[in-house]
């Protein structure tokens, strides 16, 4: 049994707050998805063009002026995560244990990880470079990271209803 | 066109893509990242035409070309694998038609942007192909949002 979730009592939550409700109307949940989908579209078209870029796609494209579309891609990040979060708590026993979701999760804190390290490390040397400068093999190598959590994201999303339950997999479960 | 349908659908390869236990998934997956790599780079150049991030050089742009023609390869070849799976389910919804609009329109007036504004001497662009610009990123955003409606509008399924 699940030492950490209660899944009823993450569905009871949800129809406590209404969340529930609102994704089991007629449009509630496809409407979500494309919020999702748009959101994701977003994230791509910023922040994983901004990594092909630190990876040596597009020279003469500035990293400095390519950085300020970036805040698209962070507000498609929300909406991806507030439709994720709203999918999760609305059929919390389709996901908490599903392998795809745990995979999702685990590259999106990699990439959580990854881009506090660039703006910890590399953004202020990737911003003054001029826009035919190639990025330090470290930015290269922060944006291949990036670029591929992010597609990581996309596919284990898409393998989601692969692992509809019976599929249950819960390494932090314990026996009995 | 029914009868088209129905004998496409009884071909090896339609049936393969239904019964097989991955094919339908790993086709999704590379539509799914075809398209987020064509999208994504049509939403990045429509931003740009339509002035932001103006202080990178408009033309340097096409460095980004190649990938949405990956990305256009691979949602079209994993697309069509998809569609011999139910075309029946697919071609007989309205929504699929308006899929295609809005995409081929976003890449017409990308096209025609690039053709006539990549050079270094036309900028800023003037207004006229701003406003362009915009209606190709609402067309960008219209072609995932006819695409994800797609799964809840169809009306016909022959084959399961």
């Amino acid at each position: 049994m699940d030492p950490i979730f209660s899944p009823d009592a993450i569905e009871a939550w949800a129809k406590s707050v209404g969340i529930f409700q609102l994704m089991n109307t007629q449009w509630g949940w496809p409407i979500a998805e494309i919020i999702h989908f748009l959101g994701l579209c977003l994230l791509i078209a910023t922040v994983g063009m901004f990594d092909l870029r630190m990876m040596g796609v597009a020279p003469g494209v500035s990293m400095n002026a390519l950085h300020k579309l970036v805040p698209f891609g962070v507000a498609g990040y929300a909406m991806c995560a507030i439709t994720g979060f709203m999918f999760i708590v609305t059929a919390p026993g389709q996901y908490l244990y599903n392998p795809a979701i745990q995979t999702k999760l685990t590259l999106m804190a990699i990439a959580g990880v990854n881009v506090a390290v660039f703006y910890l490390t590399t953004a202020r040397a990737v911003a003054s470079l001029g826009p035919d400068d190639s990025a330090p093999t470290h930015a290269r190598l922060i944006g291949f990271i990036s670029l591929a959590c992010w597609l990581g994201v996309i596919t284990a999303g898409r393998l989601v209803t692969f692992f509809r339950p019976p599929e249950f997999w819960c390494l932090w479960c314990v026996a009995g | 066109m029914i009868e088209l349908f129905a004998a496409i659908e009884q071909t090896p390869f339609s049936i393969f893509m239904r019964e097989d236990f991955y094919a339908y998934f790993i086709a999704l997956i590379f539509h799914s990242i075809g398209m987020a790599l064509l999208i994504g780079g049509g939403i990045l150049l429509s931003l740009r035409f339509m002035g932001l991030a103006a202080a990178a050089k408009l033309e340097r742009f096409a460095g980004f070309f190649p990938v949405m023609w990956v990305g256009a390869g691979l949602a079209i070849v994993s697309g069509l694998a998809l569609l011999a799976a139910y075309p029946a389910k697919a071609l007989t919804n309205p929504v699929f038609g308006l899929k295609f609009a809005c995409l081929i329109a976003a890449s017409i007036i990308l096209w025609r942007i690039e053709r006539r504004y990549f050079t270094a001497d036309a900028q800023p662009l003037p207004q006229s192909a701003r406003i362009l610009a915009a209606i190709a990123l609402a067309l960008w955003l219209g072609g995932v949002v006819f695409g994800k409606l797609l799964l809840h509008t169809s009306t016909m399924l022959m084959v399961s």
